[in-house]
């Protein structure tokens, strides 16, 4: 599983290991009983602290989206429901983030949802670049 | 950036322990200058804890004083539970060093013999892994140490510092002088190391965004003193910056607050506020001054650093 960090979020980095699962799992390309990386192997290759992959997992398994085999690794669930969790917990977060722009930009809810609507219905030249 | 007349005072105290790594009043002179001047530290066991300062701060100084390179004038000095300054060699044997001046004791003696000869003097030291990191740093084992270039000096005590598997790490500008690839993948190295050994570790750097996430504490220090020493989700909860607008006619400067660690104004009547201190009290100090908050975000620790280090500069 490749996996990457965005440099831009400030939020904490467990959280965004734990969103990074949540996005293979919505997408598809990681499934029931797909191995994680290993911590040490996770920790090396995105240069961070060992103690922030545990702790990312931990929250994933505390969700039960995650089962950990002693000696073994980490590996999803069997039961993963993606379209009924992942999936919209996704869509919420993505959701809040693009509130929180939008209060900083001083826009209401109202004018969020307008340009939603309109986007989807015709995602204009822009819409193509967007990566997936 | 403007800075205020009043710094905010950040915590030092770390709790209880226990501390790999402490120094109760270290002071350290040199003639009529304190390098170290009543420094107490306290680096809890496990932690990666990095130290920040302006150059001339103490830090150099500091991780001598704590391997007994230099001998502290008085204050007590312990490491892993050891009194650095009674048990030098033992508490040396213990750590992987790297110093900040790129320079190998013996620059007559090639790189092979070089190791071979350190390696003797920890009973730890690995020597697959040795050499595995020969070849991950792209380290010439035929050339002479006198005549390697600063960034391959820095590689040669890199892996020094490793070999041995320490549970301990001082670090004194570890990535200085190294390139792209080869900091990138020492960066990884520590991020290896640490998960393969329950390691404390002290970095002294400039350039803290590059080891930003590896990090759990951080320590500010100046003129011989630490300024402030906190658990990094301490420091991400306590020190944020708020952007806000305020009402017309009103100048930035009425807007001075406690623990106000920067204030920015931005276009028309939009500001940015650095300030050390609990959201809500903040937000509400704002709110009531008339303010709209419009967002409030954590700092990185290479943001957080500089921030500080201009107010304390200032002050």
């Amino acid at each position: 599983m490749r996996l990457s960090l965005d440099t831009e979020d400030n939020r904490p980095i467990y959280i965004q290991i734990v969103d990074e699962v949540r996005r293979g799992l919505a997408r598809g390309t990681l499934g029931p009983e797909d191995p994680l990386p290993s911590v040490r192997e996770l920790a090396a290759s995105l240069r961070i602290n060992p103690r922030t992959v545990m702790q990312a997992y931990a929250a994933l398994e505390r969700e039960g989206v995650v089962y950990v085999q002693r000696g073994k690794g980490t590996y999803v669930s069997a039961d993963v429901r993606p379209d009924e969790r992942e999936r919209p917990q996704l869509a919420r977060e993505v959701a809040r983030r693009a509130m929180r722009e939008a209060r900083r930009s001083g826009l209401d809810p109202g004018d969020l949802i307008g340009a939603l609507k309109e986007l989807a219905e015709d995602p204009g030249p822009d819409g193509k670049e967007g990566k997936g | 950036m403007r800075t205020p007349p009043l710094a905010p005072t950040l915590p030092v105290d770390m709790g209880e322990g226990p501390f790999a790594l402490t120094t109760d009043g270290a002071t350290k002179r040199y003639g009529s200058i304190r390098a170290l001047d009543g420094l107490n530290l306290k680096v809890p066991f496990g932690a990666v804890y990095v130290l920040v300062g302006p150059n001339g701060a103490g830090k150099t100084t500091l991780l001598q004083v704590l391997m007994n390179l230099k001998r502290a004038n008085k204050g007590q000095v312990s490491v892993l539970g050891m009194d650095a300054r009674r048990e030098g060699p033992r508490v040396r044997a213990q750590i992987g060093y790297v110093p900040e001046e790129h320079r190998l004791g013996y620059p007559w003696m090639k790189v092979g013999r070089l190791l071979e000869h350190c390696s003797v003097y920890h009973p730890t030291w690995d020597w697959d892994y040795a050499n595995q990191l020969v070849s991950l740093l792209e380290i010439d084992r035929e050339r002479k140490c006198g005549h390697l270039s600063k960034g391959n000096v820095r590689r040669v005590q890199l892996l020094l510092a490793l070999a041995h598997r320490p549970t301990l790490l001082l670090l004194d500008e570890p990535t200085d002088g190294l390139d792209h690839v080869a900091r990138d993948r020492t960066l990884g190295l520590l991020a290896g190391h640490l998960a393969d050994t329950t390691t404390t570790a002290l970095i002294s750097t400039h350039r803290v965004y590059e080891i930003e996430r590896l990090v759990d504490h951080v320590g500010v220090i100046r003129d011989g003193r630490l300024l402030g020493q906190v658990p990094l989700e301490d420091l991400r909860r306590m020190l944020r910056r708020y952007s806000a607008d305020v009402p017309e006619g009103q100048e930035p400067r009425e807007w001075e607050m406690e623990g106000m660690v920067a204030l920015r104004p931005g276009l028309g009547r939009a500001v940015e506020w650095t300030v050390w201190g609990e959201e809500e009290r903040v937000v509400t100090d704002l709110t009531v001054a008339g303010a709209t908050v419009r967002d409030c975000a954590p700092l990185t620790v290479d943001e957080a650093a500089t921030a500080l280090l201009s107010t304390w500069e200032a002050s």
